[in-house]
């Protein structure tokens, strides 16, 4: 009989255990820099109405987030560009799965120029010349006789990667200065009268958008609802939220709703633009 | 008393005058000394602002060096692991060996990637086990210009095939299936490499031209003739279903040199001869794979390969050997055959449990007696991973091989293997 009150105790001990340990769930987010304020507004927003649930938001960078999620210390992953097939491999000889990829907003790599620089266009070629530096006067673009002055991001930045692959597509300059971040560097373009800087839209404060076309003959655009949402602005780009397997419970729950139209309306008020 | 007002009048009015004079001489002095003051106080701030700039210059000077040094840090990359592990035998294996059980150091690796440019790397891979000292990797990747998919890889390096490339470090159970460490011995070859790998179209395409004959000591090839192996796979993704598919194909071609025997006994037992010695003998096989990832409850997969034909094996007798011993020890030709299955499931996010069945025929024309002792293995393999965090894993695993009994293999050889491996990677 004492044997089976010692037991009931204990059981009922395990189940209180466990329903505290179950009513209490923790996500956590790291990654991409670019989508750190959007993924901590949606975070904020989220424990708001969801008390029960705690979510840890850092950035670091979409390399890091990748390096997080193989290494299983983050449960998703923020990245500013697709997983590359090294990672999916890393992935694969770890968990034995592809990972999961969830598209959650849409963005316009944004190229940043001082308030005072008369250059207002850039085509993709000029962009990549200026990044490599075979373009190096903004002289050469029809503004003043200058040096121009390079800003962008670290290599563990999936927006370096991202504009790295589809425009400069060689490597960068040695004389990019890189910075901690996007609001880094749109500071660093704020004032720099000859700076130019590259990142998500969401930032660009203080400094002018350069329009941005495909070519010579192309019409420029600047990022937009818009021109984001039939592809006129020529470096659109997802943003990616990725998981080790298909999200289950509390953190399915939590996708769910950043896919929903409260999630997407905190992406345009951020500055990004929804998916859909 | 009028005069005596007047003269009181004149004396203020004088002494105002004064006061005005003194006043203006104060005030003169009092802005001469804080203007003199003031002028000291920004001198001597311009020259605190001097002494800053100059020593930020020089931080700005120090900062940009090493900023460069530490560029040229960052294209370094050394990564590693260690396998120590504990092994216990089965009872013929304990009267081979001498003992049941020993500590054992499998691997110890260093890895040094040095990335040049962008697309040129440059990789260096020691390996110090226990008695051990080998170089494992020695190789140069360049990305072809204007092909941004395409690699030329030159150097030693692995073979093009899945369960070779297979790092150690990562793979599911402790060693390779037979079949593989049997046709591709130490993994590695001398020669260069073409490898593209799609992004827009998930193709994978090795050619790979190389030696032929390394082992792990050979410096240079031992014959003109290199051989070639070419690898395809393509990776279909069922994002809905949460389920991935590589498969695909390859085929090795080669030869050895059967020098001065000119001997031959064929995968059936017979002997022939070839028409003159310094003649080539075959060596070539065919491999399909498959590999299927699925997120069932956690990881899941099944990865497999089936390979099968000829492999050769020149004659090391003597050139001054007799005819009568080159005979009875010719060149062989074997048909060989051999496949592996391997079940891994994830359990949760630290554990693994991992199954391989595996066989190896080195001689598919013969069986039974007549077979001698190229014998059939069939292997089966049961693992259990705990990943205790990024950089420590503990493996325990159980092997059991069965060989195919003849009149030289009477019995089934107590080989089975219990092992207990710590890995720590970097």
């Amino acid at each position: 009989m004492k044997h089976i009150k010692i037991f009931s105790i204990m059981l009922i001990l395990a189940v209180m255990a466990s329903a505290t340990a179950f009513s209490q769930s923790k996500i956590t987010v790291k990654g991409s820099d670019t989508m750190v304020i959007l993924a901590q507004r949606w975070a904020e927003l989220y424990m708001k109405n969801n008390p029960q649930t705690t979510i840890q938001v850092t950035g670091g960078g979409s390399g890091v987030g990748i390096t997080a999620l193989i290494n299983g210390t983050t449960d998703i992953c923020n990245a500013s560009r697709p997983m590359k097939q090294t990672e999916i491999e890393k992935l694969k000889a770890r968990y034995n799965t592809l990972g999961v990829e969830i598209p959650c907003a849409k963005d316009g790599v944004t190229i940043f120029l001082n308030e005072a620089n008369k250059v207002t266009e850039l085509t993709l070629k000029q962009i990549s010349d200026i990044y490599t530096a075979k373009i190096r006067n903004w002289k050469e673009l029809g503004g003043v006789d200058a040096e121009i002055r390079l800003y962008g991001r670290e290599n563990s930045s999936g927006t370096y990667t991202y504009l790295h692959d589809e425009v400069v597509k060689a490597d960068y300059a040695s004389t990019v200065q890189s910075l901690p971040g996007t609001a880094a560097v749109v500071n660093a373009v704020k004032k720099d009268v000859n700076g130019i800087g590259y990142g998500g839209a969401a930032y660009a404060v203080g400094v002018k958008y350069a329009k941005v076309k495909k070519d010579e003959s192309s019409t420029g655009y600047v990022p937009s609802a818009e021109t984001i949402a039939n592809n006129q602005y020529p470096i659109t780009r997802y943003l990616y939220m990725y998981l080790r397997n298909r999200p289950t419970g509390e953190t399915k729950k939590y996708i769910d709703w950043i896919l929903g139209v409260e999630g997407q309306r905190v992406v345009t008020e951020i500055g990004y633009f929804p998916v859909k | 008393m009028k005069h005596h007002f007047c003269n009181i009048k004149n004396q203020v009015k004088l002494n105002l005058t004064e006061m005005k004079k003194l006043l203006a001489i104060g005030i003169f002095t009092v802005i001469s000394i804080y203007g003199y003051s003031q002028k000291q106080v920004i001198d001597s701030l311009k020259e605190v602002i001097g002494n800053h700039e100059g020593k930020l210059n020089a931080l700005d000077d120090r900062v940009l060096v090493n900023e460069g040094d530490l560029a040229k840090l960052n294209k370094i990359k050394v990564s590693g692991y260690i396998q120590a592990q504990w092994e216990s035998y089965g009872a013929d294996l304990e009267k081979t060996n001498g003992y049941s059980n020993t500590f054992y150091i499998r691997r110890a690796r260093i890895k040094f990637t040095y990335e040049a440019a962008d697309g040129v790397k440059f990789v260096l891979q020691p390996d110090f086990s226990t008695g051990n000292l080998a170089l494992k990797d020695a190789y140069t990747v360049v990305n072809l210009p204007k092909l941004k998919n395409l690699t030329l890889w030159v150097g030693q390096m692995n073979r093009p095939n899945y369960d070779v490339e297979y790092s150690s470090s990562s793979r599911e159970l402790l060693e390779r299936a037979r079949v593989t460490t049997t046709i591709y011995p130490g993994e590695r070859e001398i020669g260069a490499k073409l490898e593209y790998n799609g992004i827009k179209i998930p193709v994978l395409l090795q050619v790979m031209m190389m030696n032929g004959n390394f082992t792990g000591t050979q410096a240079k090839d031992v014959d003109s003739r290199k051989d070639v192996m070419a690898r395809f796979v393509y990776s279909v993704k069922l994002p809905a279903a949460g389920v991935g598919i590589d498969f695909g194909a390859n085929h090795y071609f080669g030869s050895n040199l059967a020098k001065t025997n000119k001997y031959v006994k064929n995968s059936d037992g017979t002997l022939d001869s070839l028409n003159n010695a310094w003649r080539y003998l075959d060596k070539h096989w065919t491999g399909g794979e498959i590999r299927i990832y699925a997120d069932v409850l956690g990881g899941m997969s099944i990865k497999g390969e089936y390979v099968a034909g000829i492999n050769s094996v020149a004659s090391t007798v003597a050139s001054t050997a007799t005819m009568a011993q080159k005979k009875a020890s010719p060149n062989l030709y074997n048909n060989f055959a051999g496949c592996y299955i391997t079940l891994v499931k994830n359990i949760g996010a630290k554990n693994q449990a991992v199954v391989r069945y595996d066989y190896y025929d080195p001689n598919t024309k013969l069986s039974g007696d007549a077979a001698g002792n190229a014998i059939y293995y069939k292997t089966w393999a049961f693992a259990w991973q705990y990943y205790l965090n990024d950089n420590i894993r503990l493996t325990a695993q159980y092997t059991m091989p069965k060989n195919e009994t003849n009149a030289s293999n009477p019995s089934d050889i107590k080989d089975n293997l219990f092992t207990i491996r710590v890995q720590a990677k970097f």
